[in-house]
């Protein structure tokens, strides 16, 4: 594996990893942009606009894009969210160029107002589709009450009335700020030929223009707030527990991705035997999820609405029994081993090392190899958790439930 | 470099299948036991679910914790699954694990202990699995469609019902045990860094006995309806519609293959460009092949707001009937690379290839190479393609939805 790397006059970052042994490349362009860099009035702008750029551009509309994409066989797509967007495909060597040029003119859309018009209705189906997702829906709706009036609070797709108030004026000037070259990276990796691909990222995106772009970040405000809304078509209990965690940038984000496993992964983790192998939940999951400069630990649980106060009252003896008494050093070691293992195996794709070179040089400017992340996760000591644990305090929550309406 | 497949079948007719892949530190691999929902005997659907629960709490001389512990202590990423057909269990894991894996999972599969105080938990997360589901629309739409679409017992529910579950007794679910972990009849597959012979001498010391009886197959029933509908009031309706076609096994498969590709291979095939590009009916819209043994269709998702219900259900079987009218020769490249790509990023995967070698040996009887595939797919054309479509006509939809609102068929 060789790392390269260039920076064009304006700002933009280009990246890349190249093992030609690999199949496959994937390639990316990773823009730091997401809901919490809108305001309320603009909610949702970020997600659309992702869904917009593949409208096309001056000269291809939106089924020329999809033809010209489906011709290179890729397996493409885009998401965004709270704090970046990101536009990626995974193809055969070959079809690299022609995906590569795709992807870079797209970059520059047309934002056309009839495509804005249809595209909006796209886009309330898929805030409906999610309304009937009750798991996904219970973490989105902790997370804005969790960070109240921070900006990480805000959701991603915004709300049928935020999204029907937007225009397409209002989308371009978000876009002309934050898909400026200097809040971009593009990335490769896999099986592929640095000097073509960088000079063509080189030549086709210098003369875009840099503007002062950036995000001023703030404390979360964190709180153990607690909130249950009932929705008359459900029959089980969906509740979001959330609690800080390190962010991003920080050193301690090893230790708290083994702490995340330790409590909740989904099987051998003290929710899994304490809650799901008595069959008291059918899920209960720890997921550790760093942002830019703040973190957070979300607890989702999915169980009968008899059970809610049993399942809470066991959570909360966990998280006591974690602050008072600690973890056991075969608990970490069996943590690692399964880190470790997911680590190995998802960085034998050219996909899983393309999202692990944009995330790194978005939040820490920085390569790493697999080699580096195996060493920083063997390096976490029981002493690391306990000091994460006594700082970020998982037992102080906010708690989130969807449920049916009570009988009692 | 000429891909290369591995084979070795036991005494006791067990088959072991390998694949190996070059610059991979991986390993994955699955058990395929005869004891998916198909063959379960009647009035026990949703057992296989509780018995893919209940073989890991405690096997050999473990108990259900030391099972999970030894698991995790390995690393290992473990995958399990309820098919038409199978029990699949396996995982991946770093190469230099497999032995070890491969000794926790042999007895978990030949001396798991079925203790009576771990039946209970098994069944009542089975049963809040079903429960569950009237949470999640979007997953039910398509355990129905199937149930609806295969004629019995095909299609019957992975997850199960309720009441049957509620039926189970320890005791039947153990002797289903016993019937179905049939090792004459199981296939194991594995891909990624291994050694063929040190498996197979380690396979052979666990898992060779004597020749077993065969499972007893079933007789195909009857489909069960054409419409359903489950009232939900929720924001969607979820539609799912699925038609007949022809099987793995059959000549017109590759045809039937670039069919259903250029109605829903990418972005630009038909379904995308006319639901939602077009009309912006839906956020998820998309149609794959379904293949089983026996039996095979196309299947269909879409969810929209119910005002558009209709109007998006119209669209979609406009589609599948328009296929047969003819497709552009720019369709039906799209829809071949297409194929034909995704085809190689998969084999990247060691868990898909070792999925990939078991289910084309339990559905074909052997395994067929990326080579193979790729020039079936190649050797597709429009007259083909159409000539097929025109043959084997639409005739039929299987329709469910679940949601605020019906529609007419």
């Amino acid at each position: 594996m060789e790392f390269k790397k260039k920076t064009l006059a304006n700002g933009l970052d280009i990246i890349g990893e190249v093992k030609k042994s690999a199949k496959s490349a994937a390639v990316g362009f990773f823009v730091k942009t997401g809901s919490r860099d809108e305001t309320k009035q603009i909610n949702g702008i970020s997600h659309f606009l992702e869904h917009m750029l593949f409208k096309g551009t001056d000269k291809l509309s939106a089924i020329e894009v999809n033809e010209a994409f489906d011709r290179t066989g890729a397996e493409f797509n885009a998401g965004t969210s709270w704090e970046n967007t990101a536009y990626y495909a995974a193809v055969l060597p070959e079809y690299l160029e022609q995906v590569t040029k795709l992807w870079i003119k797209l970059m520059r859309p047309a934002l056309r107002d009839e495509d804005f018009n249809i595209e909006k209705n796209v886009i309330k189906e898929e805030i409906a589709m999610y309304r009937d997702t009750p798991s996904f829906d219970v973490m989105d709706k902790c997370q804005s009450l969790y960070f109240e009036d921070h900006p990480c609070g805000n959701s991603v797709l915004g709300t049928d009335e935020s999204v029907d108030g937007l225009t397409s004026g209002q989308m371009r000037e978000y876009f002309t700020r934050w898909y400026a070259p200097n809040n971009i990276v593009f990335a490769c990796a896999g099986n592929f030929d640095w000097n073509n691909i960088s000079s063509i990222v080189e030549t086709s995106c210098g003369e875009w223009k840099q503007q002062e772009v950036g995000r001023k970040l703030s404390e979360a405000p964190g709180g153990r707030k607690k909130k249950r809304v009932e929705k008359p078509n459900l029959v089980r209990e969906h509740i979001c527990l959330m609690s800080a965690a390190p962010g991003a940038q920080d050193e301690t984000r090893y230790a708290a991705s083994l702490l995340g496993i330790i409590i909740g992964d989904s099987v051998g983790s003290r929710f899994y035997w304490e809650l799901v192998d008595k069959a008291l939940a059918e899920v209960a999951i720890t997921y550790f999820f760093p942002m830019d400069g703040v973190g957070v630990f979300y607890n989702r649980i999915c169980c009968s609405p008899e059970n809610v106060s049993a399942v809470l009252g066991i959570v909360e003896g966990i998280f006591e029994s974690l602050c008072k008494g600690g973890i056991k050093e075969d608990e970490l070691m069996k943590a690692k081993n399964k880190v470790l293992s997911k680590l190995v195996l998802e960085n034998e794709l050219p996909m899983g090392r393309l999202s692990a070179l944009g995330s790194n040089w978005i939040y820490l400017k920085q390569y790493r190899t697999i080699e580096d992340d195996i060493r920083a996760i063997r390096a976490v000591s029981v002493n690391d958790i306990h000091s994460l644990i006594a700082q970020f305090r998982p037992s102080e929550f906010t708690q989130y439930s969807i449920g049916p309406a009570k009988t009692d | 470099m000429a891909e290369r497949f591995d084979k070795h079948i036991l005494k006791d007719g067990m088959v072991i299948l390998g694949e190996p892949m070059e610059g991979v530190g991986s390993v994955a691999f699955g058990f395929m036991l005869p004891a998916g929902a198909a063959l379960l005997p009647e009035g026990f659907c949703g057992a296989a679910n509780v018995i893919a629960d209940w073989i890991f709490r405690g096997a050999g001389d473990k108990n259900s914790r030391q099972v999970g512990d030894a698991l995790d202590g390995l690393g290992l990423q473990r995958a399990g699954s309820v098919g038409s057909s199978h029990i699949s269990i396996g995982a991946a894991l770093e190469a230099g694990n497999l032995a070890k894996a491969i000794d926790l999972y042999a007895d978990i599969i030949l001396e798991p202990t079925l203790a009576e105080d771990q039946f209970e938990p098994a069944r009542q997360l089975a049963i809040d699995a079903v429960r569950s589901l009237d949470d999640e629309p979007r997953q039910k739409v398509m355990l129905k469609l199937k149930e609806q679409f295969y004629p019995s017992p095909l299609g019957r529910s992975s997850v199960g019902e309720i009441d049957e579950l509620k039926a189970l007794t320890a005791e039947r679910t153990k002797q289903i045990v016993k019937d179905n972990f049939n090792l004459s009849q199981t296939i194991f597959a594995v891909a990624g860094k291994y050694d063929f012979d040190a498996v197979c001498r380690q396979m052979e010391n666990l898992f060779e006995t004597a020749q077993q009886q065969p499972v007893e197959q079933f007789g195909l029933g009857h489909k069960a309806g054409r419409y359903i509908h489950i009232d939900n009031e929720g924001a969607q309706v979820h539609i799912g519609l699925m038609t007949g076609t022809v099987r793995p096994i059959d000549e017109d498969y590759y045809n039937a293959r670039v069919a259903v590709s250029v109605l829903s291979g990418g972005m630009s095939a038909r379904l995308f460009t006319e639901v939602r590009e077009k009309r912006g009916l839906c956020y998820a819209i998309g149609a794959s092949y379904h293949g089983l043994k026996e039996a095979a269709g196309i299947m269909c998702y879409a969810g929209t707001t119910p005002e558009k219900a209709q109007q998006t259900l119209d669209v979609i079987i406009g589609e599948f009937n328009r296929l047969g009218e003819g497709i552009s020769e720019e369709e039906i490249e799209r829809a071949k690379v297409g194929l034909k790509s995704s085809l190689i990023l998969q084999s990247e995967s060691s868990s898909s290839r070792a999925g990939a070698i078991g289910s084309d040996y339990y559905i074909l009887g052997r395994v067929r190479s990326l080579d193979e595939i790729k020039s079936k797919i190649e050797q597709t054309t429009i007259d083909s393609v159409v000539g097929f479509l025109r043959s084997s006509k639409f005739e039929e939809f299987t329709v469910v939805t679940v949601g605020p609102k019906k529609v007419s068929i």
